[in-house]
């Protein structure tokens, strides 16, 4: 059984577009990070890195699923272009 | 004959991914361990602070020494490359700077002649400067009046200027107070990304600013506490989710008494009262309060008790007359006569003790029993501290 350290917005993750994925500050100094990919299977554990806190992360999963990119505008033609 | 003489040594322990304990190497550290060849001599070190990831030490010559995670500027060394060893900030040369604060991935420096500065990350306004991110201290023109505290959060800074007003910069706060107030306009202070005045504190003279992750904390000339910000863990002593405007803590609060000093971690605060009493309160999960329940005691009784109650600042006896505090993310460091104490959070061993284990209540480092504590200092997974021993190396 795991316990959060924290439920956070993803409106408070900052995305780094090179690495498509969401990070968040914890408190060892590292970042809790989760994949764009990771959150459009559904998934909601960032974990840290460098120690066993995990944040469940709070985010609508029908706008994630649907391929939209939070929170840059949707983009869902070029993105089927890219793939 | 003689007894040996003594010697300073800066030590530091706990989280290391970037290196921010200046020891040349990045691995976590759990038992207190002399930094090697610091640039300058110990004897001249005036303050030791820390951010996410990066580490800072002030002289009394006003020399800014600096290393850890620099992904963003935030050491101020004009480039953006982590540093292992404590290093000088060439680009303050001619600052003299007084204060330091740390933020998540930026820095914040305030000068003798009341100036401010900052450098690194800027993605939430947290420099309050209008510039992306910079890697060279840059001065925050925005702040014309003289500036006398500092302090830094994770996405937000404050200053206190010489009249007692506050000014805040950075956006942290603004989404928590949009959830919190849905559809109603949200304070210019928690929004701004330039120095803003914090309304709300008129006719009173604040001297002493504090930041959590995500709240504020300012202490006025008469002892008297304000806050605002989040109060998910209960940090800002209150009811509400979220306190949208500075919010008087009332004396009762402290047995009466003024409140001479305060610190915050992330999520929790501590403050020393007039007759050095020290309370503390907010989140309370990893042992940051220090309020300890004993084995054999009415255990579930004692846990909800306490659950309820982190939002009311309790006072732990055994850091009466703490003559220093220091707090990290989720831990903290106090000096109780010759000995310094640890307490919260210790998956990094940020508590010194050489386990991973949190400590509950307040505990001497063992490794230091030799070792007089001069000044200390968190970061907020790792702690520092500046010590006079006789011997070179400390007993592990």
């Amino acid at each position: 059984m795991s316990v959060f350290h924290d439920e956070v917005e993803i409106e408070d993750f900052e995305y780094d577009e090179d690495a498509e994925t969401y990070y968040y500050p914890c408190p060892c100094g590292d970042r809790f990070a989760i994949s764009k990919e990771d959150l459009e299977n559904g998934e909601e554990v960032a974990t840290c890195p460098s120690c066993s806190l995990i944040v469940r992360v709070i985010y609508d999963k029908e706008e994630f699923m649907c391929g939209e990119v939070v929170p840059a505008p949707p983009t869902k033609h070029a993105e089927l272009i890219k793939c | 004959m003689a007894g040996k003489p003594e010697v300073e040594l800066l030590l530091t322990w706990g989280a290391n991914s970037y290196g921010q304990l200046g020891l040349g190497h990045k691995n976590d550290v759990l038992l207190p361990q002399a930094v090697e060849e610091f640039p300058v001599s110990l004897v001249s070190i005036r303050s030791i602070t820390g951010g996410g990831g990066h580490s800072a030490v002030l002289t009394d010559t006003g020399e800014l020494f600096v290393c850890g995670q620099n992904k963003v500027g935030q050491l101020g060394l004009n480039h953006t490359t982590d540093v292992t060893h404590f290093t000088f900030c060439a680009a303050l040369t001619n600052r003299h700077v007084v204060q330091v604060a740390c933020g998540w991935d930026f820095t914040v420096m305030l000068t003798g002649d009341g100036q401010v500065l900052s450098c690194g990350s800027n993605s939430f306004g947290q420099l309050g400067l209008p510039q992306k991110s910079c890697a060279v201290p840059q001065l925050i023109e925005a702040l014309t009046e003289k500036i006398v505290h500092v302090a830094a959060g994770l996405r937000h800074a404050l200053a206190a200027t010489e009249g007692g007003q506050v000014f805040q910069w950075g956006t942290g706060m603004a989404s928590q107070a949009k959830r919190a107030f849905p559809g109603k306009p949200v304070s210019l202070f928690l929004t701004a990304e330039e120095p803003c005045i914090v309304t709300g504190l008129e006719n009173i003279k604040v001297k002493n600013v504090a930041a959590g992750s995500y709240h504020s904390v300012s202490l006025t000339d008469e002892g008297v506490l304000y806050v605002w910000g989040s109060n998910k863990h209960g940090q800002l002593a209150s009811k509400e989710a979220f306190v949208a405007k500075p919010q008087k803590i009332e004396a009762s609060v402290f047995s009466g008494e003024r409140i001479d000093e305060v610190w915050s971690g992330w999520t929790h605060v501590v403050v020393q009262t007039e007759t050095t009493k020290v309370f503390l309160w907010g989140r309370a999960d990893y042992g940051q309060l220090g309020r300890s329940i004993q084995e054999g005691q009415v255990r579930e009784l004692l846990d909800t008790f306490a659950r309820h109650s982190y939002n009311i600042p309790f006072s732990l006896p055994c850091l009466k007359g703490a003559s220093q505090i220091a707090c990290g993310s989720e831990h903290n460091l106090a000096v109780l006569g010759s000995q310094c104490y640890s307490w919260g959070w210790n998956e990094h061993g940020m508590c010194g003790d050489g386990t991973e284990t949190n400590v509950h209540s307040p505990k001497t480092i063992g490794a230091l029993h030799s070792a007089k504590p001069v000044l200390i200092g968190c970061g907020a997974g790792h702690s520092m501290m500046l010590c006079r021993t006789t011997s070179q190396t400390l007993q592990t």
